[in-house]
């Protein structure tokens, strides 16, 4: 599925604020996104669909600028419409609406003739292994399938910029798998928000860490795991560690004392991004 | 503008739910058919022209307005509109593309009543034009009404019943179904507000069951463009 621009896009925000009445969503975000697929990660609430809904011209900010290769997302709107795909986390086909028609009118709406519309769409759907439900109307899917008809959606268009929130939540293994191919198979830059760390690890370049409005972390996985080279996790349901999250003590220690713990009746676990948001007191119990 | 976007979403909306879902096609009959059935009863069957007349006015405008919680729906439940948004379309197509679509809904019902001013032996060839007219300015004005009305909702909780609200208001207080004489002219001026109103004053007229009231051709030409400035201005696009 050839298309437009291949690499990357430069996105730089600054000083990105949100407020809903009193709701500080957003407190001042300042970010340069160059990664071919980076991954928002943070709380329910943190801000991550604040975020991707500005950066698509979908919300207006309350204070603050943002731009994607040079066009402003306030002002700018004209080229970055036309380019940008972005898939909203409630996003829900219309429910007379087969997945065919929905992704088909989609791409008309981009721009798109009907012909290659329609070729393109199922294309899509076949690499999403959904040409089988390709004409039922939405309300006879399922709820993982409405969610993969959006990513065949993106992956249709295939464009040089592609947003999608929360992309694999509520998939069975397999569909989440053939999502994960797909934004390998996008040639452009993919920005997604996931609540799975494995998946930010496995498939980001780049991880923005999101809490309570603002950036905790930023880097690529080998980097904001840095800080944890030569250790390892070790947890306890009975003893309080460093850090105690919903129970559980845990605490980092050498790689060499691990053995000693365990024969202490600790858990030792690798480390994964759930450790950063641990480290960084976002899960701590007062 | 994008002709091929409106051509797409109005046929695979408007026609799919016509294809798909039956139940809505009957309901949206329910109304002006239940009104002329007591029309009839009623006065005997004296003023059974109006309500005919009545029937092509109220389907359109019921459609229409009722299609404002249908709007709300899409942008606040399914998200569509954020969708939409980051494409080449224009609000302008979207709102289009929505009207048409209502208007495919309103179809069956105009078929239903069209039979029986036949039957009736209502229609010339002319009255038929200025009918279509009359319906085509009252789709666009009475959509934009629903578009002004699904921008102010903030609620999913709220979109059908004040969807709903409004459309009874809006078309069956007008003279829609009775002729436009029994109403003292202060009360013609206010439901004036309405569309429907101009619009079932117009067709009266027309039709030769009521003296014509040409003013009314100039009401209903003002809320067509009237209207479509508020819903332009009104419709939020990008959320603020
Ligand atoms: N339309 C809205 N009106 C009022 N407050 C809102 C609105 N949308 C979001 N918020 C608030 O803004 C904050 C950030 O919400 P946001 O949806 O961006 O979080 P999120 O990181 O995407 O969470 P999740 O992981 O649950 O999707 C939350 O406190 C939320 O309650
Ligand atoms: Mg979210």
């Amino acid at each position: 599925m050839l298309n437009v621009i291949c690499g990357d896009s430069m996105i730089r925000i600054k000083g990105l604020k949100k407020d809903y009445g009193k709701v500080h969503a957003l407190k001042g975000i300042d970010l340069t996104l160059k990664g071919r697929i980076t991954a928002i990660i943070g709380r329910n609430g943190a801000g991550k669909t604040t975020l991707m809904r500005i950066l698509s011209t979908q919300l207006m900010p309350t204070e603050g600028t943002a731009e994607i290769d040079g066009h402003d997302v306030i002002k700018d709107t004209g080229w970055l419409r036309k380019t940008i795909v972005s898939i909203p986390q409630e996003a829900s086909p219309i429910s007379v609406l087969t997945p065919y028609e929905q992704i088909k009118l989609y791409l008309i709406a981009k721009g798109m003739d009907a012909r290659s519309a329609s070729e393109r769409t199922k294309r899509a759907l076949k690499v999403m292994s959904m040409s089988d439900a390709a004409n039922m109307p939405a309300d006879e899917l399922s709820g993982g399938m409405k969610r993969k008809v959006f990513v065949a959606m993106a992956l249709a268009y295939n464009s040089a910029i592609t947003f999608m929130d929360e992309p694999t939540t509520g998939l069975d293994p397999i569909s989440r798998l053939e999502v994960w191919s797909a934004i390998k198979k996008l040639n452009g830059s993919v920005i997604i928000t996931t609540h799975y760390m494995e998946e930010a690890q496995d498939l980001a370049d780049d991880v923005v860490m999101v809490e309570s409005g603002k950036v905790l972390e930023h880097g690529s996985v080998k980097d904001l795991l840095s800080k944890f080279n030569g250790k390892i996790r070790i947890e306890s349901t009975s003893r309080r560690g460093a850090y105690n999250v919903g129970g559980l003590g845990i605490s980092y220690v050498g790689v060499g004392k691990a053995d000693a713990y365990l024969k202490k009746g600790y858990t030792a676990r690798q480390i994964t991004l759930e450790d950063l948001f641990i480290v960084n007191g976002v899960y701590l119990e007062s | 503008m994008n002709p091929k976007f409106i051509a797409a979403m109005s046929w695979y909306y408007g026609f799919s739910t016509l294809k798909r879902s039956y139940s809505y096609v009957i309901v949206s009959l329910m109304m002006p058919l239940t009104i002329l059935f007591i029309v009839y009863i009623i006065s005997h069957g004296a003023i059974i022209e109006y309500a005919v007349l009545g029937g092509f006015i109220i389907m359109i405008a019921s459609n229409s307005l009722s299609s404002a919680g249908d709007a709300a729906f899409m942008r606040l439940q399914l998200r569509i509109q954020d969708l939409f948004v980051d494409t080449s379309i224009t609000p302008m197509d979207y709102m289009l593309a929505l009207t048409i679509s209502y208007a495919a809904f309103a179809l069956p019902g105009l078929a239903i009543f069209a039979v029986m001013g036949i039957v009736l032996k209502m229609f010339t060839i002319l009255n038929v034009l200025l009918l279509i007219a009359i319906l085509i300015m009252l789709l666009v004005s009475s959509s934009a009404i629903s578009f002004i009305i699904s921008s102010r909702v903030k609620h999913v909780r709220n979109v059908w019943g004040i969807s709903a609200i409004i459309s009874t208001l809006l078309t069956m207080i007008p003279p829609t179904f009775y002729p436009y004489t029994y109403l003292p002219k202060i009360a013609l001026y206010i439901l004036a507000l309405s569309p429907a109103t101009p619009a079932a004053v117009l067709a009266q007229g027309y039709f030769g069951l009521a003296p014509k009231m040409l003013s009314m051709l100039g009401v209903l030409m003002a809320e067509v463009v009237i209207y479509m400035v508020i819903a332009r201005y009104f419709v939020r696009w990008r959320e603020s």
